[in-house]
């Protein structure tokens, strides 16, 4: 547990440091260092059980379903990056104290540092790598949070998103290349995966694995053609330069090229990828690097430069190669990260970082300078320091590197260049800076020597590089030759760490490298003067470029597909549905059952004729809107027959009724309209729309008529068997509308109340504008309700209540019902409402019709809850005979209270429905309701 | 009894009656909303209990024998929706309680989300399809009142274009039930899982399941269906916005999922292809959409539309961990994207715009929302720990399984793309200084009225906890989504349930 432990702990400190924030900086950065400290003092212990290249692996399930588990591993590559991360993120967190101000926020700052840690930790500790994918992601994200510390400059907001963009999109890839390692392997556990190399090279799917891998391994660690983010990242505080951006998460994906070694290395593919994109961005990176004038641009190409060494390192394929890689790692962290850190100091004394500017440092910052010099000297490779070792093993293993006929010479040919521009920036970094004359027109001046305790990080590691440069057996020796044999899986070949070897080729290759370098920075004019001669390429405007062609692209398409155009998203529509639809269609063909054709009688030919003339008619005439509703309501009536006709009375009521409904609506709807569309479309479209119409309508016609003609049977029979029997009624229509599938109805008079609810709220809030004249310019008649039809109506009404009483009644046993009884309420008050106007009617009616629908679903809900209680599910029914004198015997049924229910919502619903629109003509009653974001 | 499978209708069935009932009290509506919403989500938790212990649930309508009656059935898919629902109805009817204006509040705002929130438990349950053709309309027709409640002009555009693409899938979907209900002779699911293998047409049974395709494929907003959805879903008050956002597409995912896995099984070469190339262009064109947008709700609505993507994707691999992936995706997708919307309508309330170009400063002023927007929009893109990084993780896994390796690309790209949107909105609202034209640095500096805050934070606060739990502590969530799978990809085991045995 206690490797799970050390990665959570900076997330803990994380949570909590903040909280000290108010205290001052010296307090937060004490108490975020506590995690740190704590984290080493655990790791401390495991350090003799790792010797001999053993792990220690700590399980713990997480989601184990897709493989991921909370593991743990602690090797010696494991260790040495841990302790990299750990003792440098203490150093980090003091210089921090110093470098940022008082004003500035420093809670956010070092919570996002720890989450940084703990995330990279999280990283370097997996057994999993799903869980060193979780937490190589939480790394992007938390690095897009601090490069973008100070979100007010737009260069930071823009190279924290490039850096994102990069990162975010190179972890997807290798979330790609994790599933294919899955699924080579069978799991995600490193121990499985690094025994199984084999199979996964051997598996036809490990070119695509490898190069998903890669891609994220060096969009990372900022290896060619991804490196570009990383110099744009600079605009985070140097701090997290020195800590993020040069020591340690860009070695991630050096560090999981290290991880996967023995999983992926040592074959062409893997020689041929690592190592070229290595010598591209060794070279890239050091020639770049020369041409800087900002000290963090310099530093930040000179990482890509490292970083690609070292890549190239791990590419060579060579297992002393792969010791060297992981030697160089430490020894660049050491200077790079002291250099970044003597950089802050120097931009914070001085206000800028511009080369061309500060100079002659030595005179104001003596101690300072001293550090710089040896770091600078070591990133140069000078004789006594860290990276002299180091890249001594580098020239040696170029020098091995059996490339076939005179591509043999490359490898040792690009090193010494690198190594040559590698000298020349360094020299550049000591000369420029801290001699060359006087400092020119510095923001602050005089500069002077920073808070003695911002330079103890530096000298720490600045101690570093020469203890290994001096003394690297005893100093690093142990520790690198565990994190070897972990990287390399077992044997570690015989190598010594010595401050030389003698006089041999590599020493010949350094000593050329100082002296073109020193050359190259004496004669550096010409450089420049070369150089400015190509366009800089601005990797930063390239991006937003791309970023802004990705949009324009989107929005082409986007517009193209979505053009606000309703006629055309219904185009769409249809052509898909006709599409898809299109080949089954063709597969069955013209396939007429076996079913024998009735024959044809006239008056239905007749009905049928005149419905498809009145549907053309509806269609045809709809520009005159009044006519096209007339002819609409002709197709209404004609169902109504036809329901007749086959012997559907209640459809045909129900259809009756509804349809007058409708049609008073629609012609209340008419009134605000104008009588007459006009013409919006072409004769191409309007042809285009028949093709249409008629291709959907014959592959309708085409699966009813298969349908049609087959042989058929249902569950109907079984509701005509049970309809007496079991529910109480002879009427099977409404037995299974209230008791059968009363629970279809439940919902549809649920949808008629809220259609009801909608049109009230819809017309609370619109304002229309009522003619003042007819069509033909004519005032409205002085009377709206002609006394004729006042009296003739009012008499009427008890009439037509007792008619739906009557149907509602019969309902059960004969066509009628609930519904119908609603709808021919409804009409019979609507009519009064015409008839006599509104106002008349409200005074009349003192409920809202709200109450009556809510009433309405209300009884018709509680119906069903009320079988619950005889513990019978939702909806069941119950029914009795009784017998009352005068009336007879008759039925009661529990179904009968639900249609009430029915009957309720029916009325209320059409009569809100109805009232809010004709209320709208009514001035008085226009709502003004302005949008009021009144809230409560 | 089995009443927890009913109570997720009669809460909010009963609830709306209520509150149309108290029509003229809005304090009691809005006291209303939340103890309605509230016990909503308890009778979820409670079906969801009952339904991991026993498998299925299945209730009888009137008690008739299925497959005469219809059937309420809760597998855990279903299970699993109306839990989702709960919440979701919870969230909002909090959210509400600050953000829905006055007006909207007399005008029938509550009866409308209760129905509303009846209409989508209904189709979650039911296990008859005429039944489902009728919680659909119940649905369509309370999203359409939502939609237009307040009458702007942009509410009324997007509204016609919402309610006719939708009514076109009515009915096409009532053209399919009768057409099935001729071949098959009954409307029970159950029953017609059963029937349509025994056909002598297949061909026939094709042209209908495609027919319901596209009918829940408008509802699902999938490609190119989708485009009622960033034609409106920006226009209402943000409270519909969030919950049209979190729930409704998702009951056109759902039905997709229900129909494809237990009826239409039998031509998978042809059906779930398409299923596949749809989800494909879903995602890409979703994402693509969102680029192109500056505005807060429209860049969130094409996501909407491009995580479709990923739902219809693990349907149409159809492999049980692909189930799994989308059933997974499902739950991500809703409890973050709801979400997001709140989040909208906060920096709405407090600079009065959705525009990204008009917002600003919330970085610096207000660094909690900042996280709590951080929290959903991270898990949208997918980035880990969080609840979309998984639910991704699991969707292209199945999709690499399959060896569907280009679809597998996709979804990665667009993953990347989405991470490209959420960082624009990020950006631009949080990042970025008050804009100049902005005078008084908006409603930023005074706020929230005191009262108002608690209702606008709670849910999101509740959310994004969810976001946390489902990623840090997946491993229920998981069993979960793959006991759904499991069930979806047995449909045997459905069938038994509601006919076999005559479970009472």
């Amino acid at each position: 547990m206690s490797l799970a432990l050390v990665v959570m702990l900076p997330f803990m400190g994380a949570v909590i440091a903040p909280q000290f924030a108010q205290a001052g900086r010296t307090a937060i950065a004490i108490a975020s260092s506590v995690p740190s400290l704590v984290a080493l003092m655990t790791l401390f212990p495991y350090w003799e059980r790792l010797a001999g290249g053993n792990a220690v692996i700590q399980h713990v399930e997480w989601l184990p379903q897709i493989g991921l588990s909370l593991s743990f591993r602690l090797d010696g590559l494991a260790l040495l990056f841990a302790l990299l991360i750990l003792v440098i993120g203490i150093l980090i967190i003091l210089y921090a104290r110093y470098y940022l101000k008082k004003h500035e926020n420093v809670g956010k700052f070092y919570s996002l540092l720890l989450l940084f840690q703990g995330a990279m930790l999280g990283i370097v500790l997996s057994n999993n790598l799903l869980l060193m994918l979780v937490f190589w992601e939480l790394t992007s994200v938390v690095s897009f949070l601090l490069i973008s510390f100070w979100n007010h400059k737009q260069d930071a907001r823009r190279g924290a998103r490039m850096a994102l963009a990069i990162t975010g999109g190179g972890g997807l890839a290798l979330m790609a290349g994790v599933l294919l390692i899955g699924q080579i392997v069978g799991s995600y556990e490193l121990e499985v995966v690094l025994a199984a190399g084999d199979q996964i090279r051997a598996h036809a799917l490990y070119p695509i694995t490898l190069a998903l891998i890669l891609v994220g391994a060096f969009t990372k660690s900022a290896q060619f053609p991804f490196h570009f983010w990383l110099p744009h990242a600079m605009q985070a505080p140097t701090p997290v330069s020195a800590y993020l951006h040069s020591a340690t998460m860009v070695k991630a994906g050096i560090f999981l090229m290290a991880r996967l070694y023995p999983a992926l290395a040592g074959t062409e593919q893997w020689f041929y990828m690592v190592s070229f994109t290595g010598m591209i961005t060794l070279l890239i990176g050091a020639y770049v690097a020369m041409f800087k004038h900002d000290l963090k641009g310099l530093l930040a190409h000179s990482t890509v430069s490292h970083l690609g060494l070292i890549t190239l390192l791990f590419g060579m394929g060579t297992k002393l190669a792969a010791v060297a890689a992981v030697f160089h790692v430490v020894n660049h962290a050491t200077f790079k990260a002291s250099l970044f850190m003597a950089a802050g100091i120097i931009d914070h004394e001085t206000g800028t970082r511009d080369m061309r500017r500060i100079n002659g440092l030595w005179r104001y910052m003596p101690h300072t300078a001293t550090l710089a010099m040896v770091a600078a000297a070591s990133m140069a490779g000078v004789p006594l320091l860290n990276g002299f070792i180091s890249k001594e093993m580098f020239f040696a293993e170029a020098l091995e590197l059996n490339l076939p006929g005179i591509w043999a010479y490359l490898p040792p040919l690009v090193a010494t260049l690198a190594g040559i521009f590698a000298v020349a920036y360094s020299a550049r970094f000591i000369h420029d800076v801290f001699f060359n004359g006087q400092p020119k027109n510095l923001p602050v001046f005089p500069p002077h020597e920073p808070p003695r305790y911002m330079k103890i990080p530096v000298e720490i590691l600045v101690f570093a590089c020469l203890a290994v440069g001096m003394f690297p057996a005893f100093s690093v020796g142990p520790l690198l030759f565990i994190a070897a044999s972990a990287t390399l899986g077992g044997e570690v070949p015989d190598y010594t760490l010595a401050v030389a070897h003698g006089f041999n080729l590599p020493l010949l290759m350094s000593f050329a490298a100082f002296s073109g370098g020193l050359v190259m920075y004496s004669q550096r004019q010409r450089f420049f003067d070369f150089h400015e001669r190509f366009k800089e390429i601005d990797e930063k405007a390239v991006f937003e470029s791309v970023v802004t062609w990705v949009g324009n692209l989107s929005e082409r398409v986007t517009n193209k597909l979505e053009n606000g155009s309703l006629q055309r998203y219904a185009l769409l529509l249809f052509l898909t549905a006709f599409t898809v639809t299109l080949w089954p269609l063709t597969e069955l063909g013209f396939s007429i059952g076996s079913n024998e054709l009735s024959p044809v009688d006239y008056p239905s030919a007749l009905g049928a004729l005149v419905l498809i003339g009145a549907a053309i008619g509806t269609v045809v005439m709809h520009r005159q809107r009044l006519t096209s509703l007339i002819l609409l309501s002709v197709v209404g009536l004609l169902v109504a027959v036809a329901f007749a006709t086959f012997s559907a009375p209640d459809l045909a009521l129900t259809q009756l009724s509804v349809e007058v409904v409708t049609i008073i609506l629609l012609v209340l709807s008419l009134f605000y309209l104008p009588a007459q569309t006009p013409v919006e479309t072409t004769a191409f479209t309007r042809w285009r729309d028949v093709g249409i119409a008629l291709a959907a309508g014959i592959g309708m016609t085409l699966v009813t008529l298969a349908l049609l003609t087959r042989p058929f049977s249902s569950i109907s029979e079984f509701f005509l068997e049970n309809s007496k029997p079991g529910g109480g009624g002879t009427n099977v229509v409404n037995v299974i509308l209230v008791d059968f599938r009363g629970f279809d109805t439940l919902g549809e008079i649920t949808v008629l109340a809220i259609a009801a609810l909608g049109i009230y709220s819809m017309m609370k809030y619109t304002k229309l504008q009522a003619p003042a004249t007819d069509r033909l310019g004519n005032p409205w008649s002085k009377d709206p309700h002609p006394t004729m039809l006042m009296q003739i109506s009012r008499p009427l009404l008890p009439l037509a209540l007792m008619v739906s009483v009557f149907i509602f009644l019969r309902g059960h046993n004969l066509p009628g019902g609930g519904f119908i009884a609603g709808l021919i309420t409804a009409v019979a008050l609507i009519s009064q409402y015409i008839a006599s106007g509104v106002d008349w009617s409200e005074q009349r009616v003192k409920t809202p019709y709200q109450i009556v629908v809510a009433l309405g679903v209300a009884i018709a809900t509680l119906t069903g809850v009320g079988s619950y209680a005889f513990g019978y599910p939702f909806l069941t029914s119950w029914f009795t005979y009784a017998s009352l004198p005068v009336i007879g015997k008759f039925e009661l049924a529990t179904a009968m209270i639900f249609d009430l229910g029915v009957y309720l919502t029916v009325v209320g619903a059409t009569l809100l429905a109805l009232t809010s629109l004709g209320k709208l003509s009514d001035p008085s009653t226009k709502v003004s309701a302005s949008h009021n974001e009144g809230g409560v | 009894m089995k009443l927890e499978v009913v109570l997720p209708i009669l809460i909010p069935l009963t609830a709306g009656a209520l509150s149309l009932a108290l029509w003229r009290s809005v304090r009691l509506q809005r006291l209303l909303g939340v103890l309605a919403t509230g016990l909503l989500l308890a009778a979820g938790i409670w079906l969801m209990r009952s339904t991991v212990e026993q498998g299925f649930l299945v209730v009888e309508m009137g008690s008739w024998p299925a497959p005469y009656s219809i059937v309420f059935v809760s597998d855990v898919l279903s299970a699993i929706m109306v839990l989702l629902t709960g919440i979701i109805g919870l969230a909002i009817a909090i959210y509400s309680l600050a953000s829905t204006p006055t007006g909207h509040e007399k005008f029938g705002y509550y009866p409308l989300m209760h129905l509303l929130l009846a209409g989508v438990a209904g189709a979650f349950l039911t296990g008859d399809i005429f039944n489902l053709f009728v919680w659909f309309e119940v649905m369509l027709l309370a999203s359409f009142a939502l939609l237009t409640l307040g009458g702007e002009r942009a509410q009324m555009e997007g509204a016609i274009k919402y309610v006719t693409l939708n009514l076109f899938s009515s009915a096409l979907f009532l053209s399919a039930v009768g057409l099935l209900y001729g071949m098959v002779g009954t409307l029970n699911m159950a029953d017609i899982a059963q029937k349509v293998n025994s056909l002598e047409d297949p061909g026939m049974i094709t042209v209908v399941s495609l027919m319901f395709m596209i009918s829940f494929g408008i509802k699902a907003a999938a490609f190119p269906l989708f485009f009622w959805l960033p034609a409106s879903y920006h226009t209402p008050q943000v409270a519909v916005s969030a919950l049209f956002a979190g729930l409704l597409t998702k009951v056109g995912v759902y039905a997709l999922y229900r129909v494809f896995t237990l009826m239409f099984t039998q031509d998978i070469g042809y059906t779930h292809n398409i299923l596949l190339w749809a989800a494909a262009l879903t995602m890409l064109t979703g994402v693509l959409g969102a680029a192109a947008q500056f505005e807060f709700r429209r860049i969130l609505s094409f996501h909407i539309v491009s995580q479709i993507g990923y739902m219809l994707l693990g349907l149409a691999l159809l492999s049980p961990l692909a189930l799994v992936g989308g059933v997974f995706y499902i739950m991500h997708h809703i409890i973050v994207k709801t979400n997001l919307f709140l989040v909208s309508g906060i920096t709405y309330r407090l600079m009065g715009s959705y525009e990204l170009k008009d917002l600003g400063g919330f970085y610096r002023q207000r660094p909690y929302l900042a996280i709590l927007f951080l929290i959903p929009a991270l898990s949208l893109a997918g980035i880990p720990p969080l609840s979309g990084f998984f639910a991704k993780f699991i969707v292209v896994r199945a999709s690499l399984e399959s060896s569907e390796y280009l679809i597998a690309a996709i979804a990665l790209v667009v993953g990347l793309l989405t991470l490209y949107s959420m960082i624009k909105i990020w950006a631009e609202v949080f990042w970025k200084q008050v804009p100049d034209h902005v005078t008084d640095g908006g409603g930023l500096n005074s706020g929230l009225q005191p009262r108002h805050t608690l209702a606008y934070y709670a849910p999101v606060i509740g959310l994004a906890t969810c976001t946390l739990i489902i990623g840090l502590y997946g491993q229920p969530i998981y069993s979960l989504a793959e006991m759904a799978a499991h069930q979806l990809m047995n449909p045997q085991l459905y069938i038994d349930a509601v006919l076999g045995g005559q479970a009472k």
